[in-house]
C-alpha cells in the first residue's frame, strides 16, 4: 500500500509537471465535442432542386409552389433554350442535388386519368444524401396527392418515433463522440506516459525497484483514470447543456460503466506501449487502432446490423461497440443496469484482460530487458 | 544539388526504423479493406419486429413482403402487447422498430388495415431510411393494387439517379478512405520527425550547415512525399480492384490532385512542429488536427451540412478538397475544368501554411 502511493505521487507528480499537455487533454474533448457535435450530421439543410416545367400549367404551378414552401427544397428555375442540359451540367458540377423534369402532358394526366409522372435527375454519388432526397420527393408527392379530392389518405402511415421523436442527428452522435474521445485520450495518456519512460530509459529504475508489476500498472492507471472522468463529466455538462441531449437515465449508472470503458481504454494503451519501441510508434498504433475502428465499426456511425458476418465479428472485439449501445441506453432511452448486464462484463472482461497482458509484458521486458 | 544529401540522410532514418515500416504500409492496407466493407452506409438486416393482429389477407401479404427485404431482418413476430412494452422492446435495444397491424379486419380501402410503426429514433439516420423503406412497400403494395383494378395513382416520380445508379456507398467511400490513410501517414510522421531532431539538438547542426531552412523542410517533406505517393498508388490499386469500384475519369488527373495535395498536408505538418515544444506536443496536435480534418472532410458526412461558422474549418482542410477531387473523377468521370478551382485552392493553402511555418520558423529556431 506504501508503495502504491509512492508510485502514485510519483505518476501524479507527471501529470501536474506539464500543465501545457494537462491542460490540452482537459481543453481539447471539449473542442471536440463542440466543432463534431456541429459539423458531424446526416440532417439534409436543403435540396437543392432544378426545375424543367415543360407544362407550365396552373397545376404545374401549384406543385411548384408546393416544394417552394416547403423548408428543405430550393428551387433554381432552369431556363434557357436547353434546359435539361443546363441540369445535367448543374448535377455535375455538384450545384445541384436533382433537377426535376416536369413533362407537357403533366397537367392533362393529372386531371384525367393519371398517372401524372415526374422526373426526378438525381445525383447519386452520395448514396446516402440520395436516398433521403428519393424519400423526400415521395412525401412530396403523397402530400400533394392528399389535396387531391379523389385522396391518397389510404397510405396514412401511423408511426411514432421514441426516444428523439424530431430524428436529430446530434441525440445521435454526441453520445458517440463521447465514446469516440474517451477511448482516445485515454489510450493515448497511458502509452505516452509508458513510452515516453521507455524512451527516456527511467522505466528501468522503476524495474530495478521493488514495485510489482501490478503496482507500475496501477500507479500508470488510476490518476489517468481520473483525469479520464473529468473529461467525461466536462463533455457530458456540454452535451447536456450546449446541445440539449436529454438524460433520461442515471448518470451514476453511466459512470460505472465508464469506469470499466475508460481503464479498458487505459490499459490497452499500456499494453501498446509495452510492445513498440519508441513514442511515435506507439502513438501511431493507438492512433490505428483506436480512431478508425472506433468510428468505423463500433456503430457510431454505420449501423451495426448492417454489416456482413465477417465484420460483425470484428466489431466484438472493439470496446467502444458496448459502451455506446450503454451510453446511448442510459441517456436518450433512460435504459437501466439491468439492460446492460452482457456489456458490462465484456467491457469488464476488456479491461481485466488487458491489464493481464500488459503485466505479462512488463515482467516480461523486466527479465529480459528491452 | 546539397538537397540530395538531406534526402539521402532523411531516407536513411525512415528506413532504418524497422518497426514503423510495415506499420506504415500494410496497417493502412488492411484497414482500406476492412473499412471498405463497413462504410456501406446501405441500410440493411435492420431488426424489427412485426406484430400482425390483424387477419386480414393484405395484412399477411404486407408482413411476407417485409421478411422478404435484405432491408429487414424479422426477429419476432411476438405477441402483441401495449404501447409500453413496445417502448420496453426498444429500449432494451433488441430490435429498431415495431410494425404493427392493428385492426382485426382491413376496414379502409383495399383492405389495408391500421398500421402503426414504432421506432427508436436514436439512431436518426438509420430510422428515417427504414422509414422510408416501409413506406415503400406498402406503396408498392398499393401501387400494384390500384393499377390491378384498373387505376392510377394520380401523381408518381420516375427517379433517374445519375452516377451510381445503384446507390452503392463503397462507390462514394471508398475513393475517399485514400485520401485519409495519405493524411494518417504524412501528417502525423514529418511533424514528429521535424520536432525531434529540434529536441535532439541535431536541428542546430542541419542549421549550421549551409542548407536554408526551406532546404532543410524540403529534406524533410520530399520523403514524406514520395512514400505518399507510392502509399496513394497502392490504395488507389487496392480499392479499384477490390470493390470493383467504377473509375470513370482519367487517372493522371488523380495523380496530379495527389501531387497537390501532398504539400498542402505536409505544409500543415511544418505549421505543427513550428508552433511547439516538444515531440509529445507535437503528436498531440496532430492527432487533433487528424481527427478534426477527417471528420470535417465530408468523407462521412456531406460539407454542406457544417454550420457556417465552422466553416471556415473545411474550407483550410485540404482532405475535403482531395476527396471531393477523388469523388469526381471517379464517379462523375469529370475533367479538370471541373476541379481546376479546388487544385488552385490546394495550392493556395500551402502557400498560405508555408509562408506562415517559415515565419514561425524564425522564432523556433532562436529559441
Amino acid at each position: 500500500m506504501r508503495r502504491l502511493k509512492a508510485v502514485l505521487k510519483k505518476e501524479f507528480a507527471h501529470v501536474f509537471r506539464d500543465p501545457v499537455s494537462l491542460s490540452i487533454v482537459l481543453v481539447m474533448p471539449v473542442l471536440m465535442v463542440l466543432i463534431y457535435g456541429y459539423a458531424i450530421n446526416f440532417d439534409l439543410g436543403e435540396i437543392k432542386t432544378g426545375v424543367v416545367d415543360f407544362c407550365r400549367s396552373q397545376s404545374s404551378g401549384m406543385l411548384l409552389k408546393k416544394f417552394a414552401h416547403n423548408r428543405y427544397y430550393t428551387l433554381v428555375d432552369l431556363t434557357g433554350p436547353r434546359p435539361v442540359q443546363t441540369g445535367e451540367q448543374m448535377l455535375r458540377e455538384g450545384s445541384l442535388h436533382q433537377y426535376l423534369i416536369i413533362p407537357a402532358d403533366f397537367s392533362r394526366k393529372w386531371h384525367g386519368e393519371g398517372p401524372a409522372v415526374i422526373g426526378a435527375v438525381i445525383d447519386g454519388s452520395d448514396s446516402n444524401v440520395a436516398n433521403l432526397v428519393v424519400q423526400y420527393n415521395q412525401r412530396m408527392a403523397a402530400d400533394f396527392g392528399k389535396a387531391d379530392p379523389a385522396g391518397q389518405r389510404i397510405i396514412s402511415l401511423d408511426t411514432k418515433i421514441f426516444f428523439n421523436p424530431e430524428l436529430k442527428s446530434s441525440y445521435f452522435f454526441v453520445p458517440g463522440i463521447v465514446a469516440l474521445i474517451l477511448i482516445m485520450i485515454s489510450a493515448f495518456l497511458t502509452a505516452l506516459s509508458v513510452a515516453r519512460e521507455k524512451e527516456a530509459g527511467s522505466i528501468d529504475l522503476i524495474f530495478l525497484s521493488p514495485l510489482t508489476s501490478g503496482e507500475i500498472i496501477a500507479g500508470k492507471t488510476i490518476p489517468y483514470l481520473l483525469i479520464g472522468l473529468i473529461c467525461e463529466s466536462i463533455i457530458l455538462l456540454f452535451a447536456h447543456f450546449w446541445y440539449q441531449i436529454p438524460f433520461r437515465g442515471g448518470v451514476l449508472i453511466l459512470f460505472v460503466f465508464s469506469i470499466l470503458y475508460i481503464l479498458s481504454g487505459l490499459s490497452m494503451g499500456i499494453l501498446i506501449a509495452t510492445v513498440t519501441t519508441s513514442q511515435k510508434a506507439a502513438l501511431f498504433v493507438v492512433f490505428l487502432i483506436t480512431l478508425l475502428p472506433t468510428i468505423m465499426l463500433s456503430g457510431f456511425i454505420f449501423p451495426l446490423d448492417s454489416l456482413g458476418p465477417v465484420i460483425r465479428s470484428l466489431s466484438r472485439v472493439v470496446p467502444a461497440t458496448y459502451f455506446l449501445r450503454i451510453i446511448r441506453g442510459v441517456i436518450l432511452k433512460g435504459a437501466a443496469l439491468k439492460h446492460f448486464l452482457l456489456e458490462g462484463a465484456v467491457l469488464l472482461f476488456f479491461s481485466i484482460g488487458f491489464i493481464g497482458i500488459s503485466m505479462k509484458r512488463f515482467g516480461h521486458i523486466r527479465r529480459r530487458g528491452r | 544539388m546539397r538537397i540530395l544529401y538531406l534526402l539521402k540522410k532523411e531516407f536513411t532514418e525512415i528506413l532504418r526504423q524497422k518497426e514503423l515500416l510495415p506499420l506504415v504500409f500494410i496497417a493502412p492496407l488492411i484497414q482500406i479493406v476492412i473499412l471498405g466493407y463497413v462504410v456501406r452506409t446501405d441500410i440493411t438486416r435492420i431488426p424489427i419486429q412485426v406484430v400482425n393482429r390483424s387477419q386480414s389477407p393484405v395484412a399477411l401479404e404486407l408482413c411476407n413482403r417485409i421478411e422478404a427485404t435484405p432491408c429487414f431482418q424479422v426477429r419476432k413476430t411476438g405477441r402483441p402487447g401495449g404501447t409500453d412494452s413496445y417502448r420496453e422492446v426498444l429500449k432494451r435495444g433488441e430490435v429498431a422498430a415495431v410494425v404493427v397491424f392493428r385492426d382485426k379486419t382491413g376496414r379502409r380501402p383495399f383492405g389495408l388495415p391500421r398500421i402503426q410503426i414504432l421506432m427508436d429514433g436514436v439512431d436518426s439516420n438509420t430510422s428515417a431510411i427504414a422509414a422510408g423503406y416501409l413506406s415503400g412497400i406498402i406503396r408498392q403494395y398499393l401501387r400494384e393494387e390500384v393499377s390491378r383494378r384498373g387505376m392510377n395513382f394520380p401523381l408518381d416520380f420516375q427517379n433517374l439517379i445519375r452516377f451510381n445508379p445503384d446507390l452503392r456507398s463503397i462507390n462514394y467511400m471508398g475513393p475517399g478512405m485514400v485520401g485519409l490513410l495519405l493524411t494518417i501517414l504524412t501528417l502525423f510522421l514529418t511533424s514528429v520527425s521535424i520536432v525531434r531532431e529540434r529536441e535532439q539538438q541535431t536541428m542546430d547542426t542541419l542549421l549550421m550547415s549551409p542548407l536554408r531552412p526551406i532546404e532543410i523542410y524540403l529534406g524533410k517533406a520530399l520523403p514524406m512525399a514520395i512514400i505518399g505517393l507510392i502509399q496513394m498508388a497502392v490504395g488507389v490499386v487496392t480499392v479499384i480492384l477490390w470493390f470493383r469500384i467504377p473509375v470513370r475519369g482519367n487517372l493522371w488527373y488523380l495523380c496530379l490532385s495527389g501531387l497537390v495535395f501532398l504539400p498542402a498536408i505536409l505544409s500543415y505538418a511544418l505549421l505543427i512542429s513550428t508552433l511547439v515544444r516538444s515531440q509529445q506536443q507535437a503528436l498531440f496536435f496532430s492527432w487533433f488536427s487528424m481527427i478534426t480534418f477527417i471528420l470535417l472532410s465530408g468523407m462521412f458526412t456531406p460539407v454542406a451540412n457544417i454550420p457556417s461558422s465552422l466553416r471556415w474549418i473545411a474550407d483550410i482542410n485540404p482532405i475535403r478538397y482531395l476527396i471531393q477531387i477523388i469523388r469526381e473523377i471517379f464517379l462523375k468521370g469529370n475533367g479538370i475544368e471541373y476541379f481546376y478551382r479546388d487544385l488552385l485552392i490546394l495550392a493556395g493553402i500551402t502557400a498560405g501554411v508555408v509562408t506562415l511555418s517559415l515565419l514561425n520558423f524564425r522564432r523556433f529556431i532562436s529559441r
